[in-house]
């Protein structure tokens, strides 16, 4: 068991994957109880979409695909936020106009590529296995901004999210906050998508945060258990994938999604056995 | 503004804690409110009274600041809206709030003080020392460490009123904080109001009870998208007014309903 434990760590590739994945798992759990709270999931896909042109610029241009990442992000998260704020377009429509755009822009650039296929399915499903020290550093200090920011402004975003009225009698500079916590997901998402690419990483943010609603009270333990489930689904999903063989990106997500059924099933209270025994007691006939 | 505050007598030799002048909100390109000007002095509890539709949510917001006036102003103590932080404390209908949210009654009574807090200050031993004197002025202290979601109406709304004390404001907006709670939530809710009262807070209170806004406040606010009537009870509900409030929708007074042009006698 602890030969079957230590071997993959003896590639150093593995470390880094593993270090990698840790680092997103908890930082996408932690965002993702925002991404559940606010309903903000579709946004959150939309972005990750959205963000491939810039991942392809920087490519054609053999620049650090994640620093062209971060500026494409940054220019959709406040695109939105412009858009809708004019009140003419619902926000969801000019998610879904912004985001397929932007996704066709990016299949454009790329597709003038030779090898294509390959590098967009890098970039659709990650490759945690190749992530390089620099990454590694990148995703360790943009991680450690976006989680300090998160602590630091613990009570602003609380009352945005919980009581946006309350917000404003506070004078609470809400449309800043909002645009704040857009920034952070964006960011979130690009440090992201080397371990779960562009397709998985809603996946990474909600399934965390949606498995901790079911056993949390607070929103604090939310994000604590949240961090937990993510960082265990990582190193489970990474080890399935290294010994099976099989892409790491959707290992990950599918032990994710085992933790989050299980809870569902099994969680005290708000799990769906908890119910059906608790309808027996109060029914017996039932 | 001197021509305004003479408008309202009772204004007239006290400091205008609360005044609306000439407001007109428009919201969704319709007129919801129409020019309306009132003033209220110093700790008085309000009921404001009007058909769904009237424009009693509209003015709360207007007074949060959360909806822009078209025309007109409002002044607290003599300053425009916005001048002073925390001054205005808001207890939102239910259907506003999102009950799921993870979060634990001593929590939200704890956001009240997050206005004077201020940025990235966390809640100290005065804060947490307010909130359960808070909690436990509503009779609520054994409910602090559950969540929001597994209260009942009546123990939701007494929460809110317990944030909203928490945050000590001058003036306490209630959005129908009686509908769908029980009566010994409402009669906890009724007996703050003359502390409020002693402490100087202003009460504005929306509700479809006339018999509470009869027997209960010190004036009435009577609006269906313009002011109609604005007095002590007696002289805000008068049938004609409650007539060209109500039009035809059917209310209930002291076991009377009320329809149309008639009063007619009926179980309520």
């Amino acid at each position: 068991m602890f030969e079957w434990l230590v071997t993959p760590l003896t590639y150093s590739f593995m470390q880094r994957g593993l270090l990698a994945s840790l680092l997103v798992g908890v930082l996408c759990a932690v965002v993702g109880c925002y991404v559940v709270l606010r309903s903000m999931a579709f946004l959150g896909d939309a972005m990750a979409h959205a963000i491939l042109p810039g991942v392809a610029v920087a490519y054609l241009l053999k620049g650090n695909l994640l620093i062209g990442a971060l500026a494409a992000a940054v220019i959709v998260a406040l695109g939105i936020g412009f858009f809708s704020r004019q009140g003419t377009v619902k926000e969801d429509t000019a998610i879904g106009i912004l985001f397929s755009a932007a996704l066709s822009l990016g299949v454009v650039l790329i597709s003038t590529v030779k090898t294509y296929a390959l590098d967009l399915t890098h970039i659709l499903f990650g490759n945690v296995l190749g992530v390089r020290t620099g990454d590694l550093w990148l995703t360790g200090c943009v991680g450690l901004a976006v989680l300090i920011t998160i602590v630091l402004l613990y009570k602003e975003f609380l009352v945005i999210s919980f009581d946006p009225i309350l917000a404003a009698t506070l004078r609470l500079p809400a449309e800043l906050l909002r645009t704040l916590m857009l920034v952070l997901l964006a960011l979130t998402i690009v440090v992201s998508l080397q371990t779960v690419g562009v397709g998985l990483v809603t996946a990474m943010l909600v399934t965390p945060g949606a498995t901790a609603s079911l056993l949390c009270k607070r929103l604090s333990s939310m994000m604590g258990t949240a961090a937990a489930i993510g960082a265990l689904s990582t190193v489970v999903g990474l080890y399935f994938s290294f010994y099976a063989n099989i892409a790491s990106g959707a290992a990950i997500v599918l032990v994710a999604t085992c933790i989050f059924i299980m809870v569902f099933l099994l969680a005290p209270q708000k799990g769906v056995l908890w119910r059906i025994s608790l309808r027996r007691d109060v029914d017996p006939a039932g | 503004m001197a021509i305004s505050v003479r408008q309202s007598s009772a204004c007239f030799s006290e400091p205008a804690h609360l005044l609306v002048e000439n407001a007109v909100v428009t919201y969704g390109g319709k007129a919801a409110l129409q020019d309306v000007s009132f003033c209220v002095p110093v700790g008085t509890s309000a009921a404001v009274i009007g058909p769904n539709g009237a424009g009693k949510s509209t003015l709360f917001k207007a007074l949060l600041g959360l909806l822009p006036l078209e025309k007109g102003n409002i002044a607290i103590h003599g300053l425009p809206l916005g001048h002073h932080k925390d001054c205005v404390a808001y207890i939102p209908q239910r259907e506003e709030v999102d009950w799921r949210f993870p979060v634990l009654v001593a929590d939200v009574v704890m956001m009240g003080r997050y206005g004077r807090l201020g940025w990235l200050r966390r809640p100290g031993k005065d804060d947490r020392a307010a909130v359960a004197r808070s909690l436990e002025l509503l009779g609520i202290e054994d409910l602090a460490q559950l969540p929001i979601g597994s209260l009942s109406g009546g123990q939701q709304q007494r929460v809110f009123l317990a944030r909203a004390v928490v945050q000590e404001p001058h003036i306490l907006l209630m959005d129908e904080p009686f509908t769908g709670v029980d009566i010994s939530t409402q009669e906890t809710m009724l007996s703050l109001f003359p502390r409020l009262k002693e402490q100087q807070v202003t009460v504005l209170v929306s509700t479809h009870d006339l018999q509470l806004a009869a027997t209960r406040f010190d004036r009435v606010l009577l609006l269906n998208r313009r002011l109609i009537a604005w007095g002590s009870p007696e002289e805000a509900l008068t049938s004609k007014n409650l007539t060209e409030a109500f039009g035809g929708q059917v209310l209930v007074l002291n076991g009377v309903v009320v329809v149309d042009k008639d009063v007619q006698k009926r179980k309520g």
